[in-house]
């Protein structure tokens, strides 16, 4: 009876979970700044990090009780100097143990809270970036039933591009074929109105570039296109009558859970 | 128990707290007591009667039939922020001070919004380019006495006043109330709209509504900026501009509009939704936002975009325009982002030529389409005490598509009569399915009264007093100088002049100590006002012999309160047909007395006050034989059980005495 009465508010909370990003963005941020706290705990001397942060302490204190004596001041200014460096050289290396797996995991997290999928019946735009601005009325779409073109495709000479204001009937994930000097390619458009996973661009070559903004494989090498767009609306998340983008919101919570995390696991950072 | 169970248990326990507290701090209770009141700007009562005889209102005709229709009185003079000021406060403009759209200082002659001021701080520092406020600016709203919800708000009456006119900035209240007419666009003005055109025969600068920027179109690209406030960071004020790009198709009617990270692409004829735009006043500290719509025009073979006026942002606004102060924004997160500047009706891009009828009536269209969906929002939600919904659209096209609808008007065209005739109908319609879902909603324990501040009139002829008053020896020019037509009160000799106009019906005397260079002794003044006012009843239109002006009321007679003398000091009110010209109004001196209005600002209601009164419906039996927009404020009152207060002019149009 207990838990049949508790499964509504469960269910409930679950749908929350899922559909507010914000409520994702605190879950997200109070784990991975547990995981920081941890990672940085396993991989740094914590004895040695220790020791750097209770010198600089002394230092500190060592400029407010011996003001009136310059050349104290002076050595614990270069001691503070040099303890600052040393600390650094001890946080370095854990750091970056830290950084990378999470600057991959909040790129990877952009492409869920970063942008909105297209809602039904709204317009948005593809474009489509070729190498030659001679190809531009070589470009044609090959469209699914669901997604119709709202507008005739406007070509704009100067940024060699060709771009379709199109709307979808219906939700889900289509695939838009780009016909362009007789190569086909395709480009993936989302259709959703709750959390969805999208790739706002599809590039040819641009290695780093496709590591962070798009989750499509290259386009060919030889390809007349460069790169293929959906202008997803960019999602702002609300909290204390503010709109910001979700890595504030995560930056700010994860530092918080960390230095949370960091008091209660006596971690040294 | 499991946790979940504690947790429903807890939730059920402490919804109906928090309703309660919730209910309480909005201000109370009403007892049950409901009163609605829709107001309805420039609603004809000849009109009114008109579609309801041809069956085209059948809402507002079952009210009528059930309940009561009368005849409003309206102000004086006629005009809305006059009006609605009456309605709001139960006085005249002696009492609350607005006697026109405009007024001025009779020390500098300066013009200014009547309704209120917008001022940058008093003190600043300058640092070279930079002007560094020490300080902040301010919003003041200039109408005097107490509005009728501030009374409610005191005697615990939940309330919520939806764009009243002449609330800008909107008075603090417990309830929710968003401004209307007299909220003005980023710019501080009444709406300026800018229009881009690659036409070399088009004359770039200021036009009357708006302002034309030329643009070239090279490689089939448009580059251009936005033009927004001025910017009081910068020496000498130049506007905050921010680039944009519109790239046309080199064949197709179509173009793609970049613009501050954001993509649109419009069809020739086609509007844009509402696009955010932010005006960098301080690089990365100091920033205004707004919203404004794009229109392509034309797209092939000359480039014409116009951008409307920018207006407020609702989720950020730059000026307080809602209380409480957010309301703004969660109305714009329900119902989507909406007009806010007061007049939001781009009549002067009509007037211009910038925007053809089709084109503005799909504007007026979508001003109305949001006013609904915020009523839609709004009026569930009401529960007690009183609810006001006010509508701009009967008046803002009353006076736009009058012309179609009247063979006798000098703009009549019948091939756009054909087209757009009925369109001012089709609004009437409109106004009367909102009333229809109103009906379906009331009981016996709510009010409702439908009303207007004025009613309408053709506009056919302009009558240019200042040219009148040049003619009849009252303003004398400089010596050797001609009338000039356009600017104010060019090479007066304001050491023989006597009498000047200004605003919509305003004549004022030259008085010694209060005009700078007046003449008139204070105790001569209305003595000259009743000798002009004899001069001015007897003039006839030499086209039909029609009497141009039927009534002339002088302040000292119109007037009552603190204010009084501080206005104009006598109120021409035309005939039906007649108004004062376009530009006698701001002081310039055309060459004609009595001109054609060719505008296609067409009907009007700013003459004589008894030739356009408004209209009072209720479900109700109305009393008052004769009720007045004074009668409305202690109306409201009544219906809660309070006693009017002792400025009040008026009386209760349910119980008079």
């Amino acid at each position: 009876m207990t838990i049949l009465s508790a499964l509504p508010a469960l269910a409930a909370f679950k749908l929350f979970l899922f559909t507010s990003p914000l409520a994702i963005v605190v879950v997200l941020s109070i784990v991975i700044g547990l995981l920081m706290v941890v990672l940085f705990g396993y991989t740094s001397n914590q004895k040695a990090i220790k020791i750097a942060k209770d010198q600089l302490k002394a230092h500190l204190l060592a400029v407010r009780l011996f003001q009136d004596q310059l050349h104290v001041v002076v050595s614990s200014y270069g001691r503070i100097l040099r303890g600052t460096g040393r600390y650094l050289k001890l946080a370095f290396m854990p750091l970056l143990y830290v950084i990378i797996p999470i600057t991959l995991l909040v790129v990877q997290l952009d492409r869920y809270l970063g942008s909105t999928a297209i809602s039904k019946d709204s317009p948005f735009l593809m474009t489509v970036r070729l190498s030659n601005a001679d190809a531009l009325n070589d470009v044609s779409l090959d469209l699914p039933p669901e997604l119709t073109m709202t507008a005739p495709a406007v070509h704009v000479p100067a940024a060699r591009e060709v771009v379709w204001r199109l709307a979808a009937s219906q939700e889900g994930v289509y695939e838009i074929k780009v016909v362009a000097s007789g190569e086909s390619m395709a480009k993936t458009v989302r259709v959703a109105s709750e959390l969805a996973r999208v790739s706002p661009v599809r590039l040819r070559e641009h290695f780093w570039e496709r590591m962070f903004m798009s989750s499509e494989s290259a386009l060919p090498e030889n390809s007349p296109v460069e790169a293929i767009a959906i202008n997803y609306p960019e999602r702002n998340i609300e909290i204390a009558g503010y709109e910001m983008n979700w890595i504030w919101l995560f930056f700010i919570f994860s530092m918080i859970a960390g230095f949370i995390f960091k008091e209660l696991l006596g971690i040294q950072v | 128990m499991g946790w979940g169970r504690v947790c429903t248990l807890l939730l059920c326990a402490l919804m109906p707290a928090l309703f309660l507290s919730c209910e309480r701090a909005r201000g109370g209770s009403a007892g049950g007591k409901r009163l609605i009141i829709l107001g309805i700007d420039g609603m004809d009562p000849d009109l009114l009667t008109k579609f309801m005889a041809e069956g085209k209102m059948p809402n507002f005709a079952r009210l009528a039939q059930q309940g009561s229709f009368r005849r409003l009185t309206t102000s004086i003079p006629p005009q809305s922020p006059v009006a609605w000021s009456n309605l709001i406060t139960g006085m005249n403009a002696g009492g609350h001070g607005i006697f026109d759209f405009i007024h001025r200082d009779p020390k500098t002659f300066q013009l200014y919004f009547s309704t209120s001021r917008v001022e940058g701080p008093k003190h600043s520092l300058h640092l070279g380019n930079w002007v560094i406020p020490l300080g902040s600016g301010s919003a003041e709203q200039l109408r005097h006495g107490k509005a009728f919800w501030e009374i409610l708000d005191e005697q615990g009456i939940p309330n919520s006043v939806y764009r009243i006119p002449a609330n800008f900035p909107p008075i603090s209240a417990k309830g929710r109330t968003l401004s209307g007419m007299g909220t003005p666009d980023l710019r501080g003005t009444y709406g300026t709209f800018t229009f881009y055109t690659d036409d070399a025969t088009a004359v770039a600068g200021a036009v009357e509504g708006g302002e034309v920027v030329q643009v070239e179109v090279q490689n089939s690209r448009v580059t251009s900026h936005l033009i927004g406030p001025e910017n009081t960071f910068r020496k000498n004020s130049p506007p905050a501009t921010e680039p944009f790009t519109v790239d046309v198709d080199p064949l197709e009617p179509v173009a793609r509009v970049s613009f501050q990270n954001q993509q649109f692409v419009l069809k020739e004829g086609e509007w844009s939704g509402w696009v955010p735009v932010e005006f960098q006043l301080v690089p990365f500290i100091g920033n205004v936002k707004g919203i404004c719509r794009f229109f392509l025009k034309q797209a092939h073979p000359r480039f014409q975009l116009y951008v409307s006026p920018i207006n407020i942002d609702p989720e950020n606004p730059a000026l307080p325009i809602s209380t409480p102060s957010g309301y703004s924004r969660d109305l714009a997160k329900e119902i989507g982002e909406y007009h806010t500047q007061g007049i939001a009706e781009d009549t002067k891009a009509l007037s211009d030529g910038v925007l053809d009828d089709k084109e503005y009536l799909e504007q007026a269209r979508t001003v109305l389409a949001e006013h609904r969906r915020a009523f839609d929002a709004e009026f569930p939600k009401f529960r007690q005490g009183l609810f006001f919904f006010y509508f701009s659209s009967l008046d803002l096209n009353g006076h736009m598509m009058w012309r179609l609808t009247d063979p006798r008007h000098p703009a009549y065209d019948p091939t756009l009569a054909a087209q757009y005739g009925n369109a001012l109908e089709e609004f009437y319609q409109q106004i009367d399915q909102v009333l229809g879902e109103v009906l379906r909603k009331i009981d016996a324990d709510t009010t409702l009264l439908v009303l207007s501040d004025h009613g309408f009139a053709p506009y056919r002829r302009s009558f240019n007093l200042n040219t009148w008053l040049l003619n009849n020896g009252y303003i004398t020019l400089e010596a050797g100088s001609t009338p000039d037509a356009n600017q104010p009160f060019a090479e007066v000799d304001w050491s023989r002049t006597r009498a000047y106009a200004l605003g919509l019906n305003g004549l004022y005397v030259s008085q010694r100590g209060r005009e700078r260079e007046g003449i008139v002794e204070p105790g001569q003044a209305d003595a000259l006002l009743r000798e002009i006012r004899q001069k001015l009843l007897e003039i006839r239109d030499p086209k039909d012999n029609s009497q141009v002006i039927t009534r002339v009321d002088l302040a000292s007679e119109a007037y009552q309160g603190p204010y009084a003398r501080t206005g104009p000091d006598a109120l021409v009110g035309y005939n039906r047909g007649y108004r004062a010209g376009w530009r006698t109004i701001l002081g310039a001196f055309p060459p004609d007395v009595l001109e054609d209005n060719t505008n296609a600002w067409s009907g009007d209601h700013c003459m004589d006050y008894t030739k356009v009164p408004g209209v009072l419906l209720s479900n109700r039996k109305i009393d008052a034989q004769n009720p007045a927009l004074t009668d409305i404020a202690p109306t409201i009152l009544a219906e809660f059980g309070i006693a009017k207060t002792k400025d009040m002019m008026g009386q209760s149009v349910f119980h008079p005495r």
